[in-house]
């Protein structure tokens, strides 16, 4: 079956199950993986992906449920080539990172959590990032450098 | 003192790759083209392999190649060379390996792994320690008297795979005193997953014959080892590279799909990747292991510790692994932390019908430390002394004898209990958190090490400038490769960090190097670039004492600059010095080496240790303090201090980061990360909906204070910070829930079930008469 | 993977159309969160699915003067989103902004839910059964309405041949509240969930409806307790002592999180929770 999507922009049809977990599509036959195939059961977040903006677990959507959704992965944050968006920033300069894997999730999931919520509190951010696993950090820088993002004193 | 150049909070260089999803980890590597590999694994515990039949699997569509035992007819092991690649006669635990497959896609690969015909009969299993060291057990090796063995000393006998014993002063006079009062505990404790996110992966091709393997590894020199063991083919003709590691925590420490991944490559000649996928990464996890654990003391007048015996049985699983070097340091960490008259250390690794076990961040040191904070409480309880009263006064201090005999230097223990106290009192209780529940908390000490051992670097100094470092050192997430590396060699040569480059590890291009584990990189990759940076400035210096007209111990190294040291602003700029040199004696580079001192211990103390003395010790005192919900088990975490020796701390802010991740990982240890086995030798727990691992809401800011100053031979004065975060926190934690709850706290992890079990006594007392 | 396959998902644009893809063989596909897992669970996601999200209505919650349709395709974000204002209905409000984690609770529908027939921790059933709500299926035979809790015991030989088209919950002067217990503080399912709702007059309980969930494998009401909690005012102390009186109605499930015995235990924990938040008013 011919499924059509748009991704990060471009109009793309590939010859495919529609039953194929959208998450194995990007990184498959789109080589886009910086959406990471960890739990594979809507667990993790590692493979967090926009739907119209909307973030949701690629791993859990059939790319025959896609529609006419735009589909926008970590790699079509920043095409400009620097990371722009102060929650990625706050990611670099606080040294919140170790292995990275969870993090493509973690800026698709808060990013637009932040976005929405201005004023956001530690707790809502936690809250927020209950479907977002990390095995190496303990959390806390995460939610520190994403209150630095919302310019929230700390 | 003053602050040396290497310390900084240098920011991590890949952080922004990371970010925005451009690091390219072993499992985004798999391009197309590349052969799919996957595994057919045993679904017994044990049995004969009457029949294996694969020619059905090779009619399959897309299979490329099938590779079995013979393929692969090599043993490797820890100590005793105990392990096939895959299972050829006999299946010892349920999700053995037997058969491997290529093909052009996953699918097809499993598909042909549902063709194969196999018979196993079945065989009794023993899937417990209890059941395998029973009278008549059934032996998971029978052959294993003929095993190879690889390292001497170790007692080995039917399902005990090996034994580690201590034995100092007399111990038997001291329980015997009239005057000892006598306080015995068990412990038991379960298996924890590593569950790093990037599954152990692996990417093998064959170029210029030579097999090249690309995987998710700790330890690129195991996996290259253990290649050419099981494939029966010399180490040179193995090259092992690793790219960024998405999480090991240990479970990367050995070596398992890797040689898979190179036997496939070598039938078909073509690339094949082999990528765990979540279940079978979980199903085969290379757990903490489970423990079993009894401790004795006799208690003195004086409340001091007169003696003390113990055994720890560590489930190895079905084959040794790295339990047998565990062994080793049960010694440590129930015989570093206090003061002991006498000791008397057992430790066990006994084989089962189960999933083996591995290594995971602080090993055994995190339930031996359990073990031990809570038989101290249980001391106190027993006798009467007040928990932080009975820790100063035993404590280890400077000139203090270890368990095998080796002299502690410094007083490092006794002032981290107070700094430990200090903390309390800036960051006050939380106690009023707890409202309506059962309020506890804890002060806990610990002692582990610095696995130090063989590290090589070789540092290249540039004509404009800059520097490069090769060593076989991995970033695992730690930080070592892209932060302390980095610092430390722009230190010693004069530079910014930025100007350092670090070369992802090739066995091809760095030396011998035990690998990132063990909290040794930073030392053991440090030191050895230290020395290798002595090699460049004596090049260095050599130069520009021709260019300069002065002699070579007059120069120093300062931004960019070798100047003369009497004389600020005479001198050359460190590009003009090495294209000299260049020009001269050829271009500038040095190589360094470090391994481990070998601190003595007492002769005739241990016997079946693979290190009888640790080169560093380190320290933690941990400080929590929990809610216990009375209706529903449930453990609040309210607060969390902690106090770590870390000798010097190369980038502070890093250790934190270390220190919160470790701490959260060790909560998920002593709270939510359960693994129990089912009748069949599985683990039941093989996702993250049963397996649950801290989520943000389940962790806690942990206030953190760096103890600087405590002796280490690390380079700077450095020692590991990454790995001992997680140790005293399972310990940590139960104190306080005994606290909280006044129930004996035998077992972790203390999930709500087992703590509302507690609290209405539903189970009988842990009783472990194998022990 | 990869290899084209047409017919393999059928898109839906009627009832009639997708109960004639179902007599086919295909199965009904919502939001994908329970069906794409089917890996994960040993099982195969082979066969043909339909997917309902074309027919009309199915994405809209319609609040009337006295009930409130709810279509099957609406997600648990959606439907959080749209009881927001409305009186009465905390409980379900609390369920589906409780249920699993951000992201799954924007795929995930009711629908789904209430069709994922081993799914036994739900979050919006026992809210549901509490709220009085009712199914309301389209089959060949015409449509058929049934109390939730009815639908849930019997869905397994009904679904075949059913269609969930919407579930439809009354407006009244109950006031209600949810309570669930997961063994960290939120991301796994709950292994007990408790939702309660009460019609207070006159400072007693002059009805009260209990839902129970991920307790027994299919979730149910609580009568005993209801009936317990009925003409007296309602206390939380008291209610949490009720249920305790009667924790011997339930024939609990053993789970690889929790045995049976654990999740029973709790129960007069959540009646409490429960309680104390129907009379805080915060949930509604």
């Amino acid at each position: 079956m011919t499924v059509t999507l748009r991704i990060n922009g471009d109009l793309r049809s590939f010859a495919t199950d529609p039953m194929r977990p959208l998450l194995d599509l990007l990184r498959e036959d789109c080589l886009l993986t910086g959406a990471k195939s960890v739990c594979r059961e809507g667990f993790c977040g590692a493979c967090t992906v926009h739907l119209d903006g909307a973030p949701v677990p690629s791993c859990l959507v059939p790319v025959g449920l896609v529609g006419d959704r735009e589909v926008t992965t970590i790699e079509g944050l920043g095409l400009a080539g620097e990371a722009s968006d102060p929650l990625q920033q706050a990611f670099i300069a606080e040294d919140v990172v170790q292995c990275g894997m969870c993090f493509p999730g973690m800026v698709m999931s808060l990013g637009p959590f932040i976005a929405a919520h201005p004023g956001a509190s530690a707790e809502e951010i936690r809250q927020a990032m209950t479907g977002n696993l990390c095995r190496c950090t303990g959390y806390e820088r995460i939610v520190e450098a994403a209150l630095t993002a919302l310019g929230a004193p700390r | 003192m003053t602050r040396p150049a290497a310390v900084m909070d240098l920011p991590r260089r890949d952080a922004a790759d990371k970010v925005r999803g451009r690091t390219l980890y072993t499992t985004d590597r798999v391009r197309p083209g590349v052969l799919h590999g996957a595994i057919l694994r045993a679904t017994v515990p044990a049995g004969v392999i009457r029949k294996l039949d694969v020619a059905p699997a090779r009619a399959m569509p897309g299979v490329r190649a099938v590779a079995t035992a013979a393929d692969a007819p090599g043993m490797h092991g820890i100590g005793v060379a105990d392990h096939p690649l895959f299972a050829s006669d006999r299946v010892r635990y349920n999700g053995e390996p037997l058969v491997a497959v290529a093909a052009d896609t996953e699918a097809q690969a499993r598909a042909a792994l549902e063709a194969i015909l196999v018979e196993i009969e079945l065989l009794p299993a023993v899937l417990t320690m209890e059941a395998a060291l029973a009278p008549g057990a059934p032996i998971v090796h029978e052959g294993w008297k003929d095993y190879e063995t690889l390292f001497e000393g170790g007692e080995r006998e039917g399902n005990i795979a090996w034994v580690a014993r201590v034995e100092r002063g007399a111990v038997d006079a001291a329980f015997a005193r009239p005057d000892a009062r006598i306080v015995e505990s068990v412990f038991r404790v379960g298996r924890q997953n590593q569950a790093p996110f990037e599954p152990r992966s692996a990417l093998a091709e064959i170029r210029d014959g030579r097999v090249e393997i690309e995987c998710s590894s700790q330890v690129p020199w195991t996996v290259r080892s253990v290649t050419a063991r099981v494939l029966a083919i010399p180490e040179s003709q193995v090259r092992v590279t690793v790219p960024p590691v998405g999480g090991g925590f240990g479970l990367k420490f050995d070596a398992t799909i890797e040689p898979v991944a190179a036997v496939l490559a070598r039938l078909t000649g073509r690339a094949v990747a082999v990528v765990n996928n979540r279940q079978e990464e979980m199903a085969t996890c290379l757990c903490r292991e489970n423990a079993d654990i009894r401790i004795r003391s006799a208690i003195g007048p004086e409340g001091e510790i007169l003696a003390r015996e113990a055994t720890v049985l560590m489930d190895a699983g079905a084959y040794g692994g790295e339990q047998v070097f565990l062994t080793t340091m049960t010694a440590h960490t129930l015989g570093g932390n206090y003061r002991l008259g006498a000791a008397r250390l057992v430790t066990k690794a006994v084989y089962t019908n189960t999933p083996p076990n591995g290594a995971f961040r602080a090993c055994n040191g995190v339930y031996n430390t359990f073990a031990l904070e809570r038989h101290t409480d249980e001391i106190c309880a027993a006798l009467g002394y007040e928990r932080m009263e009975f820790r100063r006064r035993n404590v280890l201090g400077d000139g203090d004898l270890g368990a095998t005999g080796q002299v502690f230097e410094g007083d490092v223990l006794g002032p981290m209990l107070a700094r430990a106290e200090a903390l309390r009192e800036r960051t006050g209780s939380a106690k009023a958190k707890a409202g309506n529940r059962l309020y506890g908390r804890a002060v806990t000490v610990g002692t582990w090490f610095v696995f130090v051992g063989p590290s090589t670097s070789t540092v290249n100094l540039h004509a404009d400038g800059s520097a490069s470092v090769v060593t076989t050192g991995v970033e695992i997430g730690s930080g070592t490769m892209v932060q302390a590396l980095p610092q430390i060699v722009a230190a010693e040569l004069g530079l910014s960090p930025e100007k350092v480059a670090v070369r992802q590890a090739d066995t091809d291009a760095g030396g011998l190097d035990m690998g990132v584990g063990g909290g040794r990189t930073t030392v053991s990759l440090g030191a050895a670039s230290m020395a290798a940076c002595a090699e460049v400035r004596r090049k260095l210096f050599d130069a520009a004492a021709e260019l300069l007209q002065a002699r070579p111990e007059e120069l120093v190294l300062r931004e960019g600059r070798v100047e003369v040291a009497a004389r600020p602003g005479a001198g050359a700029p460190l590009t003009e010095v090495v294209a000299h040199a260049q020009a001269r004696t050829g271009p500038v580079s040095g190589s360094g080496g470090f391994t481990r001192p070998g601190v003595p211990a007492m002769p005739g103390c241990a016997a079946g240790h693979f290190i009888d003395a640790i080169d560093i010790p380190v320290f933690c005192v941990h400080d929590a303090e929990v809610a216990v919900d009375p209706e529903t088990g449930h453990v609040e975490v309210l607060s969390y201090n902690v106090v770590q020796d870390v000798g010097r701390a190369l980038n502070p802010r890093a250790i934190r980061g270390q220190v919160q991740g470790g701490v959260v990982q060790g909560l998920g240890y002593a709270l939510h990360e359960e693994i129990t086995i089912d009748e069949e030798g599985r683990m039941r727990q093989v996702n993250f909906e049963s397996y649950r691992i801290p989520l943000a809401g389940d962790a806690v800011p942990v206030a953190l204070d760096l103890y600087e100053g405590a002796p280490s031979i690390g380079p700077l004065g450095a020692k590991g910070a990454g790995e001992v975060p997680i140790l005293n926190v399972g310990a940590a934690i139960a104190c306080a829930v005994a606290d909280a709850t006044g129930r004996k706290v035998s077992q972790l992890p203390l999930t709500p079930p087992r703590v509302l079990g507690l609290l209405r006594g539903r189970d009988p007392e842990l009783r472990l008469d194998h022990v | 993977m990869g290899a084209p396959s047409e017919g393999r998902l059928i898109r839906a644009e009627s009832v009639e159309a997708a109960l004639a893809a179902s007599a086919s063989g295909a199965r009904f596909l919502a939001g994908g969160t329970w069906l794409m897992r089917a890996p994960v669970r040993g099982e195969r996601l082979s066969g043909c699915f339909v997917t309902l999200s074309g027919i009309e209505g199915m994405a809209r919650v319609e609040a009337g003067p006295d009930r409130v349709e709810i279509g099957a395709g609406v997600t648990h974000e959606a439907l959080a989103a749209a009881l927001s204002g409305l009186s009465g209905l905390g409980a379900l409000r609390a369920a589906a902004r409780g249920a699993a984690n951000p992201g799954v609770r924007r795929l995930a529908t009711i629908g789904g839910n209430l069709c994922a027939v081993d799914f036994a921790a739900s979050d919006l059933a026992p809210a549901l059964i509490a709220l009085g709500a009712e199914a309301a299926c389209e089959t060949a035979d015409g449509p058929l309405r049934l109390p939730v809790e009815e639908f849930l015991a019997r869905r397994a030989a009904l679904l075949p041949g059913a269609l969930l088209r919407s579930v439809s919950v009354p407006l009244g002067p109950a006031r209600s509240a949810h309570a669930r217990l997961p063994l960290r503080k939120a991301g796994d399912y709950p292994v007990a969930i408790l939702s309660l709702a009460a019609v207070i007059e006159g400072g007693a309980v002059k009805a009260a409806r209990v839902g129970v969930g991920s307790v027994e494998p299919v979730a149910r009401r609580w009568p005993g307790l209801e009936a317990a909690l009925a003409g007296a005012p309602l206390d939380p102390d008291s209610a949490a002592e009720a249920a305790r009186a009667r924790l011997g109605d339930f024939a609990p499930r053993d789970g690889v999180e929790a045995e049976g015995w654990y999740r029973i235990e709790v129960l007069p924990a959540l009646v409490r929770r429960a309680a104390a938040a129907l009379l805080a008013g915060d949930a509604g």
